[in-house]
């Protein structure tokens, strides 16, 4: 049907110009690849009708079927189903739908469904399903754990994914994947009439496969309709007074607070990213602190938070009623905040399309220009400044790369459907297979995988009573009703690390931890939580007793945003500025950066674009040796792992190993055996892959990814309120399961996907091999610097993510350890 | 395995072994804490796939220890199983036919939650508190680690911490051991279960920690 022609577009124009506005060109676009029932990914910016897109293309559709009694015809069952990565966006989004639905006299329903809806409003959705279902991919999976799910579906035209460029290349995504191949199958007697796919993406770099991945599970091409609205950017840096004394290192950057006062007052609303939750917290008592007039005007937002005071929150930022927000990442996405007209960055982004986002949440209609300001935590911060300053110019932005065979997920998508409907194995692997991340799952996976949920691994026959999944006339299914009760419980807990709950040993819940950080605390150490500092008692049962500490120093979380690496793209534009650093006088970053730069060269040397700077330095902590390969910590955690073992091969060595995303240090209790003669060996691309396979086994990188993959796999279990102390028998950390399973049962499927995710996902191998590539055609500089150099700092300081490997036997590492110990 | 070593106690000799067990060679007594039997089944019932492998590996162990010593009477010191029954403990059962001539004590501790017929059938004798022999006590969980005050009166051994001991070296590095724990008047013994994590502990002058690597024994104080 031809979109001009039909009584939808006549209907919607007409009210679009009674408001005064016109249909963009891409969104005219969508309504056409609509009508024509084609699927598709809508490639727009925030803030510039998106969301409209696809959601009156949906209308319209409507209208045209119905053209007479598209105003009166009530109940019309499930027609849209709009998936959204937050929970925040869904309020908004259903109302900005609910008011065009009202206006254009449709009778239809708006719901949400997430982690907030009530019992009540989930029972009634139940019986009587709107026409618009707004949901997270968390939500959505619980949904297909209900009985009878597929009647939900029955009538389904639009399977919309909002922000997709969010979901890919996360399990999340994955989760989306999976419940996009349940729904357009379970649907199997009307073919005629299957649901259209439609993603919702801001610009990335595999755009194309993007779409391939979300429409994977209908085989269908599909087509990309760009927005092509070009958005002006304005970066500013803040900078310290005198570099001289701003640190060499760190990630809060509190210092610098009173410099973006002014800024906050000159603006109308100003949103602040800080990268962690911990740290949002310390600039929001901070900002009031230094400034008490904005009490009142200035509001915290993070995932932590509870609902409503997010809620109240967003409602405040929209009426104006705001100066600033500290936020995370929690306000990266959805709708327009209109009054917001300035960004305040604090930290690297880590990343050129972040930084992009979070630019694009100011100055949103067409025209205007988006300001944001970049404040440094540490010095050298300066220069990704000056590099992403230069990739904006370019326009290199990163892609997201989909993740494959994600067992967990699948392990936990599988219980999921066994709790409500059951499913028969042969079509079930079908349907896994159709999606994009499954593609390759072989027979052999596919068996094991029943296997896993089935008998749970090995036993002793006659005295196991494992007990998941069974098999009944054919069909997978989940009976005990307090399994499926455990299973719905887990489902949300995908999103999260293993989270600890923060309580006061009197007693007064603070809030949670991610279990990561505070198992490398001891009892005694303080750490700063909800702008508190607090001192660690003892960590029972997924619990964390803390008391009030008054100790000056404490340890600041390093939550996930901490540990994200930078991208290929931005760390390649931040060796080339690196490069052209000193003397120089046109970007303003570096200028202020010219003492530290030369200090640098002073005690050292400031690597060029062909060359790969080494520091040998020695202090009380023993022996640094220090490389730069400016690749992002990703890269730089593999890499210093097989260099590592390459030494252990010289001598038996034990090394402690720190890293960020400039380089990295080897640690050691005794000289580092290398100098010019053998440092390129070092750096050979012969036998990589099997020295990336043993160096990973012998460090903390495994152990440390299986801890998500534990969770998700269902073998930690969070506890659910009500069952308390049934669930406390069931506690394990992940760590000891990892040993459990290391000795006992090596072969298992979840600490198999841990090393496959490993050298998949973080190592990168392609990357990793691009690096030693460039490194074996470059110049290697191996310096011996009598002090810590600028560069060397932040790396040796910032040492909390530490990993070790050893090539001496456990045994004579403790003797010396102990010989040291009695020597003190 | 390394070989045991003897810890001399009010002129009592007391085998510390890599194995997690302490032999008491006067009362020809093989002491140990928290087995925690029927965890993986535990575990496994409630759909959690920990492997059984281990769960016969700890009794291996502990059969082992049995014959080495040719011990007259085991003693545990609390936490002997994990939770409510699972047929892993059948397997015991079957086991403990085997020994039926060795004399088990078991002093109760906060998950040993098994009804009376159960250790009754297992040939257990049940010590709801504490059990007193020649002069050394025995108990679960030593209240007065925690609360510094009011004097021991007896040296005590007791389980129930999971002690695990952190050595740490030059070049920040660090590494953590389960261990035995003797202080001036009181004994903690490590989890014999591997299938359980550990609470710090910090020796002061004067005592003596065990610290258990792979096979071996690491003396330190």
């Amino acid at each position: 049907m031809y979109l001009k022609q039909s009584k939808g577009n006549s209907v919607v124009n007409d009210w679009l110009n009674e408001k005064g506005f016109n249909a963009f060109a891409f969104q005219q676009q969508t309504w056409q690849h609509i009508l024509n029932k084609e699927s598709g990914l809508v490639n727009a910016p925030t803030g510039c009708g998106k969301t409209f897109s696809v959601f009156l293309g949906t209308l319209i559709s409507f209208i045209n079927q119905h053209p007479t009694d598209y105003t009166t015809k009530k109940n019309n069952k499930l027609q849209l189903l709009w998936i959204t990565p937050l929970r925040a966006l869904a309020k908004d989004i259903g109302r900005a739908m609910e008011e065009v639905l009202e206006e254009l006299a449709i009778p239809w329903k708006v719901g949400i469904r997430n982690g907030d809806t009530s019992v009540k409003e989930r029972t009634k959705q139940k019986s009587q399903m709107p026409e618009v279902l707004i949901i997270t991919p968390e939500s959505l999976h619980l949904l297909l754990a209900q009985k009878n799910y597929p009647t939900f579906f029955s009538s389904l035209k639009i399977i919309a994914v909002d922000e997709w460029h969010e979901l890919l290349g996360s399990k999340r995504g994955v989760q989306v994947e999976l419940a996009i191949a349940r729904i357009v199958h379970c649907q199997q007697p009307r073919v005629t009439n299957k649901p259209l796919v439609w993603g919702i993406s801001a610009t990335i770099g595999n755009l194309v496969e993007a779409k391939e991945v979300l429409l994977s599970p209908i085989s269908k091409k599909g087509l990309i309709v760009n927005a092509n609205l070009n958005k002006n950017i304005e970066v500013n840096s803040i900078f310290p007074d005198e570099i001289e004394k701003f640190p060499w290192a760190g990630h809060l950057g509190i210092r610098l607070a009173e410099k973006i006062i002014p800024i906050i007052q000159e603006s109308k609303t100003t949103l602040i990213f800080i990268n962690t939750r911990g740290m949002s917290e310390i600039w929001y008592q901070k900002l009031l602190t230094i400034a008490p007039e904005l009490a009142g005007v200035i509001a915290l937002h993070h995932g932590s938070i509870e609902p409503a005071l997010r809620h109240w929150v967003e409602e405040a930022l929209h009426t104006g009623k705001l100066k600033a927000v500290v936020c995370t990442a929690s306000l990266d996405l959805g709708v327009d905040f209109r009054p917001v007209d300035t960004v305040i960055q604090i930290g690297s982004p880590k990343g050129v399309s972040r930084f992009l986002q979070r630019a694009g949440r100011s100055g949103h209609s067409p025209g205007e220009t988006s300001k944001i300001y970049f404040l440094p935590t540490h010095s050298l911060e300066l220069i990704e400044a000056a590099a992403l300053k230069t990739a904006i110019k370019r326009n290199e932005i990163e892609s997201k790369v989909p993740m494959m065979l994600c067992f967990d997920v699948l392990i936990q998508f599988l219980c999921t459907i066994a709790i409500s409907d059951g499913f028969n194995a042969t079509e079930q692997f079908a349907e896994i297979k159709s999606t994009f991340s499954f593609r390759d799952m072989t027979e052999d996976e596919w068996q094991e995988i029943l296997q896993h949920i089935t008998v749970g691994g090995v036993a002793l026959k006659q005295y196991d009573e494992f007990k998941k999944v069974e098999i009944i006339d054919g069909l997978y299914r989940v009976i005990s009703r307090k399994m499926a009760m455990r299973h719905r419980m887990h489902i949300g807990t995908i999103v999260s690390d293993a989270m600890l709950k923060v309580k006061f040993v009197s007693g007064g819940y603070i809030g949670v931890i991610e279990e990561y950080f505070i198992s490398r605390l001891d009892p005694g150490d303080v750490f700063t939580l909800a702008g508190r500092n607090l001192e660690l008692v003892a960590i029972k049962d997924m619990t964390v007793s803390v008391r009030k500490s008054n100790a000056k120093k404490s340890l600041v979380p390093s939550w996930m945003g901490g540990r994200m690496s930078l991208t290929a793209n931005l760390s390649h534009i931040l060796r080339e500025t690196f490069t052209n650093a000193i003397d120089n006088n046109h970007v303003p970053e570096l200028q202020i950066l010219q003492p530290l730069l030369k200090l640098q060269k002073e005690l050292s040397h400031i690597p060029q674009k062909n060359e790969l700077l080494i520091e040998q330095i020695e202090d009380k902590d023993g022996f640094h040796l220090l490389v730069y390969p400016f690749e992002g910590r990703n890269v730089h955690e593999a890499m210093s792992a097989i260099l590592a073992y390459r030494i252990g091969k010289i001598t038996p060595i034990t090394f402690s190993i720190s890293m960020n995303d400039y380089g990295f240090e080897l640690l050691s209790d005794q000289p580092i055996p290398v100098d010019d003669t053998n440092v390129r060996e070092l750096f050979l691309i012969e036998n990589l892959l099997i020295d990336i396979q043993k160096s990973m086994n012998s460090t903390e990188m495994a152990r440390r990814k299986f801890r998500d993959i534990a969770v998700i796999g269902g073998l930690i279990f969070q506890g659910m309120p009500g069952e308390k102390k049934k669930a406390r028998h069931l506690q394990s950390s992940a760590s000891l399961l990892f040993n459990v399973f290391s000795e006992y049962d090596a072969d298992n499927l979840l600490l198999r996907q841990a090393y496959d995710e490993l050298m998949i996902q973080q190592m990168e191998e392609v990357r990793l091999r691009n690096a030693f590539q460039r490194i074996q055609d470059s110049q290697i500089v191996v310096m011996f610097p009598t002090q810590l150099t600028p560069l060397s700092f932040p790396i040796i300081v910032d040492g909390l993510n530490r990993n070790n490997l050893s090539s001496e036997t456990l045994e004579d590492r403790v003797k010396k350890m102990q010989q040291q110990l009695n020597a003190s | 395995m390394q070989n045991p070593v003897p810890h001399i106690i009010h002129n009592n000799i007391f085998w510390v072994s890599p194995a997690r067990t302490l032999y008491w060679e006067e009362q020809k007594t093989l002491i140990v804490a928290d087995l925690h039997l029927g965890k993986t089944g535990h575990f496994r019932k409630s759909g959690i796939g920990i492997p059984q492998s281990l769960y016969k590996a700890d009794l291996q162990r502990l059969m082992a220890q049995i014959y080495l010593y040719k011990v007259d009477r085991l003693l545990i010191v609390g936490d002997f199983t994990h939770s409510k029954f699972t047929k892993e403990l059948d397997l015991f059962i079957k086991w403990r036919n085997d020994f039926s001539l060795l004399h088990i004590d078991l002093v109760k501790g906060n998950h040993d939650i098994l009804t009376n017929s159960w250790y009754q059938e297992a040939n257990i004798n049940l010590h709801e508190w504490e059990l007193l022999i020649d002069g050394f006590l025995f108990r679960h969980e030593d209240k007065r680690l925690k609360h510094k005050e009011d004097k021991p009166v007896k040296y005590t051994f007791s389980g129930h911490l999971h002690p695990g001991f952190t050595i740490k070296g030059k070049g920040k590095q660090s590494l953590r051991f389960p261990c035995f724990y003797f202080a001036n008047e009181h004994c903690v013994l490590p989890a014999f279960s591997k299938f359980t994590g550990s609470f710090k502990v910090k020796p002061e002058k004067g005592e003596t920690v065990y610290a258990i690597t792979d096979t071996e024994l690491m003396k330190i104080g």
